[in-house]
């Protein structure tokens, strides 16, 4: 194709659209669905639709004490970017965090696309329309060690737990899948959602800051029985059921913010959470060929309605100290590796985040499947590695392999307009 | 350990359990002991049965109706079981002696082998080198299900993977096999190898020594027959843990051996229990004409992954993907325990 078809096919396109299309929608929201539904009688794929508008329409702010993605409730799509920077300086380094801010905050927050010189390639690639409904969008921007190094003099105001995330047994992390500077993550209600705001997050920094890895991941739908249920994970159990609450704003100060003048934290830091990502491959195919009994065993949980094993409801206490020996609960079963339940541990509790992901086939032909384990944490020594300890000899590491991953720094929420996620590093 | 729950867990809720420390059986209504007997598949009962043995009930409503239960894996009674008599665990005696009488036999092979590898290296041949390194690397895979019980580090110091240490692959714990495969594979120089091979023979004698001693439990034993071709496609079928020389295939016909050979130390306690032996021998037979076949056509060696075509690399994994699937039935068939389901919160006071 020459240059001069391309720009007659660009302008063709744009003509067609018309004022109908980019300028009428821009300030109407949603306007393609909202008027079909309108026009169609109550029937029963219309309101399906109004119940889709309706999630299309929800908004997570983006500004505020804490940075949006960490309490509030995992929608069903997500990706992580993992972003190494070339960019020669510090304060080029802050304007990248600025247009990222700005980018992110337009998108989460739901507007139409202006349309500058027609001649000039379109501001937003219109992959979702001519408006960007927000779809519960959410993007969390952290820092890993790497950007604390001697490159940009950040290496005072590196948040004083922010390591490389040490080798646990049984990892074999693939350093391509490992470590970057920045961390973004992604998550929205639609899976287009999250791939356009890749695309113009991307396009935003392009030339300052390249892509190392990426990992899309998905929620399990709500399958009930209540909407409290947990979700299952691709080993089929229910995940998440023994996280802390997040409305409860102390457990939260005490397990997931920094707190302002915690010992050898920089100032910057006050507000933030260190995240624990890891990309888990699960051997789903070993794990099919697994007794029912086994499966439970090593959970320690039952398959079908998550309760702990000998109880009825997923909630229930799984009363260990009625078990001392484990004839109820193995000894090694996950849940009880993971959390004892006992005074001395409850400080070490983490926030768990985690999507499941499905990357294809391997080369022996099985499926590469697992899950994007994310948590967040107020110290990852005191809480994360001492729990990852733990489980290091729980009979399911025959069936997982970490194979990716990181340790990252997500900084307290912008504080409005004039404000970005990080620039406490610019001080 | 999973073994001793499973004991205990049984014993506490056998489904006959209402008249105590009866065994499972002889205070149920229906002789359920009789289960227990292999049976060689004809029926020898000189005439067609009626009604249940000591009852009036009608001998086929009843097996219908057992049967219809036990395909949900529930008994009568709507307690969940499992539909075999479980075997004594000193029945894995035999079997367990003659896999550690095979293992050594294979172990003294890889005795033997280690000098012939240790000279080729001295040579600065690298195609006889590579030779003897595969030679000696199959001997130890037909090891097979001794894997995670040696003790301290000999299978690490022989077989070890180097992303679990600092350093990785310069780490100067990385020795053995996979040391010596990286050097050969990357062009390192043949001779610089030597030492590598000289210290294997000290872990090739420390692994002899400890082959007698190993133990393992039933269930255990019975798990490795999928285990090891489990292993051989999650780690060598797909590459991991043979980046360099991609020695996957040669690998994975090790692991067929090993397993064979459990298999055929469990024949006597297979042979009558569901249909397992069967499904077994024939997808293990496939997998070997599978195996027998790629080597023909690669001239009668072991062709690395990326030498395989498409075609071939399909049928290799999808023959081993069933294989993987009938034997996954063989633990299950050889259950040493009775199982019923948990305890209740309340009932563990």
């Amino acid at each position: 194709m020459t240059g001069v078809d391309r720009r007659r096919f660009l302008t063709g396109s744009l003509a067609t659209l018309g004022a109908g299309g980019i300028g009428a929608a821009v300030g109407a929201n949603l306007g393609e669905q909202g008027t079909a539904a309108a026009s169609t009688q109550a029937n029963a794929a219309a309101q399906a639709q109004q119940v889709n508008v309706r999630a299309l329409n929800s908004r997570v702010p983006f500004d505020g004490p804490h940075q949006a993605g960490i309490l509030t409730p995992a929608p069903d799509q997500a990706t992580w970017v993992a972003l190494d920077s070339i960019v020669p300086d510090r304060s080029t380094l802050m304007q990248t965090l600025q247009s990222i801010t700005q980018q992110a905050r337009q998108l989460s927050q739901g507007e139409g696309i202006g349309l500058q010189e027609i001649e000039d390639p379109p501001p937003d690639s219109g992959v979702l329309g001519p408006v960007n409904s927000p779809d519960s969008l959410t993007v969390t921007v952290a820092f890993g060690h790497t950007l604390f190094d001697s490159r940009y003099g950040l290496r005072a105001l590196r948040p004083k737990r922010l390591i490389e995330m040490p080798t646990f047994n049984n990892d074999r992390i693939d350093p391509a899948r490992a470590g970057g500077d920045i961390l973004l993550q992604v998550c929205a209600g639609q899976r287009d959602t999250v791939v356009h705001t890749v695309r113009e997050l991307l396009r935003t920094v392009a030339g300052k800051l390249v892509v190392r890895w990426t990992l899309d991941g998905f929620q399990a739908a709500q399958r009930g029985p209540t909407q409290r249920s947990s979700k299952r994970n691709l080993f089929a159990f229910r995940d998440g059921t023994g996280n802390p609450e997040v409305t409860n704003a102390e457990l939260m100060n005490r397990l997931v913010w920094v707190q302002s003048g915690a010992r050898g934290e920089p100032s910057w830091t006050t507000g933030g959470t260190y995240i624990v990502a890891r990309a888990i491959r699960m051997h789903v195919e070993f794990w099919d060929r697994v007794g029912m009994l086994e499966q439970e065993q090593m959970i320690g949980r039952d398959r079908v309605t998550g309760a702990p094993l000998g109880g009825k409801g997923e909630y229930e206490d799984p009363r260990y100290d009625l078990d001392p020996k484990g004839d109820r609960i193995p000894l090694d079963a996950h849940i009880r590796l993971a959390n004892p339940r006992t005074d001395a541990t409850a400080q070490q509790r983490i926030l768990r985040r985690g999507y499941n992901y499905h990357r294809g086939i391997d080369e022996a032909g099985n499926l590469d499947q697992g899950l994007m384990f994310v948590a967040f944490n107020q110290d990852p020594k005191r809480q994360f590695a001492t729990i990852q300890n733990r489980l290091s000899a729980e009979p399911m590491v025959d069936y997982i392999t970490p194979v990716g991953g990181g340790y990252f720094f997500a900084p307290r929420g912008a504080r409005g307009q004039a404000d970005w996620v990080g620039s406490g590093l610019a001080v | 350990m999973l073994l001793a729950v499973l004991v205990v867990v049984g014993a506490a809720l056998s489904p006959w359990s209402g008249g105590g420390k009866n065994h499972p059986g002889t205070t149920g209504p229906f002789g359920v002991a009789a289960q227990a007997k292999p049976d060689n598949g004809d029926n020898q009962l000189p005439v067609s049965v009626k009604k249940v043995f000591g009852s009036d009930i009608d001998a086929k409503t009843y097996g219908e109706l057992i049967a219809a239960k036990e395909d949900q894996g529930v008994d009568l009674q709507g307690h969940l079981i499992s539909d075999l008599s479980p075997l004594p665990p000193r029945a894995f005696n035999r079997p367990v002696a003659r896999y550690k009488a095979y293992a050594e036999r294979w172990a003294a092979k890889l005795a033997d082998q280690v000098p012939s590898l240790r000279a080729a290296l001295q040579s600065g041949d690298r195609d006889r080198a590579e030779q003897a390194w595969s030679v000696a690397y199959d001997d130890y895979l037909h090891l097979g299900a001794v894997y995670g019980l040696l003790p301290g580090t000999i299978d690490h110091r022989i077989d070890g993977m180097p992303e679990a240490l600092a350093g990785a692959a310069h780490n100067p714990d990385f020795t053995g096999l996979h040391r010596i495969e990286l050097g050969l594979w990357t062009g390192e120089p043949v001779t610089s190898l030597v030492p590598f091979a000289a210290r294997m023979r000290h872990d090739v004698v420390d692994l002899r020594r400890a082959l007698p001693g190993l133990e393992v439990e039933p269930l255990d034993y019975a798990t490795r027959a999928h285990e090891i071709l489990e292993d051989a496609q999650r780690d060598l079928m797909s590459g991991t843990d043979v980046p360099w020389s991609g020695a996957g295939v040669l690998g994975t016909a090790a692991g067929l051996a090993a397993t064979q050979e459990v298999i055929g130390t469990l024949v006597p306690l297979m042979q009558g229990r569901e249909n397992t032996l069967i499904e077994v021998q024939v997808w293990l037979g496939r997998l070997q004409k599978v195996l027998t076949q790629v080597r023909h056509e690669h001239n009668g060696t072991w062709p690395s992954l990326s030498h395989l075509t498409t075609e071939q690399h399909d049928r290799l994994n999808g023959t081993l993907a069933g294989t993987l699937g009938a034997l996954s039935e063989v633990p299950g068939t050889l259950e040493t325990t009775s199982v019923t389901g948990f305890p209740s919160i309340k009932a563990s006071k």
